[in-house]
């Protein structure tokens, strides 16, 4: 992965050190940035216009203000809205107060995978591998059931019942070819469909929403 | 961020108030003083005058001026009219014997009136103190022949517009371009001259008439309540302090001296005036300030002698005893006086507050108000009364009104914050308990539920119940941004409605309802919604519709295998839609969640909006409220 950017943001020097350490570790030829607070993030990304984003929630407006889980959320709302294929990895000890965003989440195109503080280290460099590869990722308790959007059960219904491929798919949707990749993301996501080594994806999510009736 | 809003509302609210409250009642100062600058309140201000000289407290009878009224019994003793110059010869020879200061003769003698003309003319040449009359304005009437120069005034007196005498001529150019000195000035000045008081030009006015201190104030075209007075400029006149009182003067009959009957000390070093009071020969002025002494006397009607006699006393009192003599501001003051009152007025709204206040102060105001103004004028200043008290009553009657308008309008708000406070407080119970509630019942009901069950429900029902208060006290009191969905889950009303909406699913989703459970997927669609116009009341009614919809696929949806919730935009109307596919209610029965309805009805009344709720077929339940921002009551 030669020439990938990265932006770490975190509001203790402490755990951005780490995080730095490791993500170098594993992509020595990565370019990494950091900030403090979302203001100097804010610039930060702009100004980079970087691959992968890794993103703590609680943090302060200007370096030296209070951490509020608010202020992180602000943030990932700027960034969602202005950076709509930016690679996001969320850290954070509460993926609760991330529902709100829900709704911007599933319209985002670029990859999306939060990453819980406690989770191992092999763990955390999964979820970053997977938002570098645009996967989207949110955990269990921040959904509310089988939640999913009428397009993504078009995607569904058009490749599995009439056999489809993403091209006509995209034509019979008229949508972009990439945004109805990006609508499979998101529907693999809410039925747990993950990057699994010696797995196709595509068929697990076959299996998963026969499972659930999604299609018939 | 917050103190830069508040005083800004501050200023706001402050403006506000001077927008719907000074300003009028600057507009109504402005008013009245372009009122009285054009003259429009002229005759109110002359008649104010009036009536408040007529107020004055009495004074006493004037011991240095006795007036010899010939009525109309004298006439019918004579027998003749004009009272021949015998007659007058003999009144004035008697009168001497009795040595009076100054006689003044207040009846034209220019023509000969036989018999006994010679022993008048005799008299006219040799008697010093004997003061005679003319007039000099059209038509003119010639002095008596044989009386020196020296020894003749001008008896013109000129009458206001409206018909009643205030002013008092003192001095004028006659038609030889001569400048005479009326009777009053003519007797006075004898009666004073002799105590050492002469006739001088005025000290603070060079143009004035003045007896040693006492300077008889000169009246200019806008003195006092007068707009555009006409009047040569080369006139002098003043205002006429009437004497107050029903006695101002000894008055006695032309009979009553030639018979003797009249003492001596009532003449002696007194002005005496001789005067016709007889109503046939008419010699009468208007005025309501004082009434006549004369026998049968009419209402508001003075005879000229009377008049001559309050001229010559108010000049004699002045000089002798500082009597005030009548005398106005300069006219700056007086605007400022009137401004003065105006803003008092408008200040009386403006800290006063409430409507009994206001009147209160008002007549509090009003009172003391006329109270200085006759304490002044008894003082000799007269002050502009009238486009005060005019300002005072227009002003306070305004802001009362305004007030009683407040009131009513409070009273209504008042009464819509308790049917606020009522809404939120059953919408918490509503949403709340009475949920868990209904669904209990309808599990003891069909008696499949242990009573450990039971017992658990009934506890999360105790919390719920006793969670109310709060929920209720952090929305209504406090102001607070937040939808309240339990209690520890607040949404904060502040951000976009399609995440707090998104929110409110979310939860309410996880809640403990029956057919939620069969539920295998949800189809949603949360996209940014037009709020403009929604206010936090709006946004949080919204989001209590959503989990009451949802609520109702969770009580009544039988079977639901899947749930559609849109929030979005589509076609210009900003969409709520919830649709399952259970079985659903008995649209034949009576909805349960009446209260439920009854929110969603005056959404769509505030929103100006659609609501429906309906069956879908094959089976299922579509609730669906949708409104256009631009059709929004702005106040509801």
């Amino acid at each position: 992965m030669a020439g990938l950017k990265i932006v770490v943001v975190d509001d203790h020097e402490l755990v951005l050190d780490s995080t730095v350490t490791v993500l170098q570790r594993q992509y020595p030829d990565a370019k990494i940035s950091t900030a403090q607070a979302t203001a100097t993030a804010l610039t930060l990304i702009e100004q980079t216009q970087p691959d992968l984003v890794v993103v703590d929630l609680a943090l302060p407006e200007q370096s030296g203000q209070v951490s509020r889980t608010e202020t992180g959320l602000q943030l990932l709302r700027t960034l969602l809205q202005r950076f709509p294929t930016l690679n996001i990895v969320v850290q954070s000890a509460n993926a609760k107060s991330l529902v709100r965003l829900k709704p911007s989440i599933n319209t985002h195109e670029g990859g999306f995978t939060i990453a819980e503080k406690s989770l191992p280290l092999k763990e955390m460099l999964t979820k970053v591998d997977w938002a570098i590869q645009g996967v989207v990722y949110t955990p269990r308790e921040m959904r509310t059931g089988l939640e999913i959007k009428p397009e993504w059960l078009e995607v569904l219904r058009l490749a599995f019942q009439e056999g489809l491929q993403d091209k006509a798919i995209a034509e019979r949707m008229r949508v972009a070819e990439r945004t109805v990749r990006h609508y499979w993301t998101q529907v693999q996501d809410a039925l747990g469909v993950y990057p699994d080594a010696g797995k196709n994806n595509r068929i697990q999510t076959e299996i998963r929403a026969r499972e659930e009736g999604l299609i018939d | 961020m917050r103190t830069g809003q508040g005083i800004w509302a501050v200023l706001q609210r402050e403006l506000q108030l001077w927008r719907s409250g000074a300003l009028p009642g600057l507009a109504v100062i402005g008013l009245v003083v372009a009122l009285r600058l054009v003259g429009g309140l002229q005759m109110l201000e002359w008649f104010a005058l009036d009536y408040l000289l007529r107020l004055r407290p009495p004074e006493p009878t004037d011991e240095h001026i006795l007036i010899v009224g010939i009525d109309e019994d004298d006439i019918q003793a004579v027998g003749q009219y004009p009272i021949p110059d015998g007659e007058l010869a003999d009144l004035i020879q008697t009168l001497n014997q009795s040595e009076p200061a100054v006689i003044g003769l207040d009846i034209f003698r220019d023509l000969p009136q036989e018999p006994g003309h010679q022993q008048l003319a005799d008299l006219f040449r040799t008697t010093p103190n004997l003061i005679g009359i003319e007039r000099i304005f059209p038509r003119t009437i010639a002095p008596p022949p044989a009386l020196p120069t020296e020894q003749v005034g001008f008896a013109d007196l000129q009458s206001d517009p409206d018909g009643k005498l205030r002013r008092n001529l003192l001095g004028a150019y006659d038609a030889q371009e001569e400048f005479s000195f009326s009777l009053a000035i003519r007797v006075a000045g004898k009666f004073l001259g002799d105590r050492n008081l002469p006739l001088e030009s005025g000290l603070r006015d060079p143009y004035a008439l003045r007896f040693g201190k006492a300077e008889l104030p000169r009246i200019q075209p806008n003195t006092g309540g007068y707009r555009n007075l006409e009047k040569p400029t080369d006139e002098v006149d003043t205002f006429i302090n009437y004497r107050s009182g029903g006695h101002p003067f000894e008055m006695v009959s032309l009979r009553a001296v030639l018979a003797g009957e009249v003492p001596d000390e009532l003449v002696r070093d007194r002005i005496v005036l001789i005067g016709v009071v007889a109503p046939s020969v008419k010699d009468i002025i208007n005025t309501v300030a004082v009434s006549s002494t004369a026998p049968n006397p009419a209402p508001g009607i003075v005879y000229g002698v009377e008049v001559q006699a309050h001229a010559i006393s108010q000049i004699v009192q002045a000089a002798l005893y500082q009597r005030p003599l009548l005398n106005s501001w300069g006219e700056s003051w007086e605007y400022l006086w009137i401004a003065a009152w105006g803003i008092l007025g408008i200040s009386l709204g403006r800290f006063l507050g409430t409507p009994w206040r206001v009147v209160a102060g008002l007549s509090v105001s009003c009172a003391v108000f006329l109270g200085l103004s006759y304490w002044l004028l008894v003082m000799g200043w007269w002050v502009p009364l009238v486009p005060p008290l005019m300002i005072l009553l227009v002003n306070g009657a305004g802001i009362t009104t305004a007030l009683f308008y407040r009131y009513q309008q409070d009273l209504k708000q008042q009464l819509r914050d308790r049917q606020y406070v009522i809404d939120h407080t059953f919408n918490a119970i509503h949403n709340g308990p009475l949920q868990t509630l209904s669904l209990l019942l309808r599990k003891t009901h069909s008696g499949d539920l242990e009573l450990p069950q039971i017992e658990a429900r009934l506890k999360d029902l105790n919390q719920e119940l006793r969670a109310v208060y709060e929920l209720v006290r952090q929305e209504v009191l406090t102001r607070d941004e937040n939808l309240h969905l339990a209690e520890d889950q607040a949404i904060a009303l502040s951000e976009s409605l399609d995440e707090v909406l998104y929110e409110v699913y979310s939860y309410t989703l996880k809640r403990e309802f029956d057919y939620f459970k069969t539920l295998k997927f949800s189809v949603t669609t949360f996209e940014p919604l037009d709020t403009t116009g929604l206010t936090l009341e709006h946004k949080r009614n919204l989001g209590r519709f959503l989990e009451e919809s949802l609520c109702n696929v969770g009580k009544y949806a039988a079977g639901a295998t899947r749930l559609d919730v849109t929030c979005k935009q589509e076609e210009g109307w900003n969409v709520i839609r919830v649709m399952d596919n259970g079985k659903g209610f008995d649209p034949t029965q009576p909805t349960t969640g009446g209260r439920g309805t009854q929110l969603a009805k005056n959404l769509e009344q505030q929103l100006g909006g659609q609501f429906r709720r309906e069956f879908v077929k094959p089976k299922g339940t579509l609730c669906e409220l949708k409104w256009k921002a631009a059709k929004i009551k702005s106040h509801s």
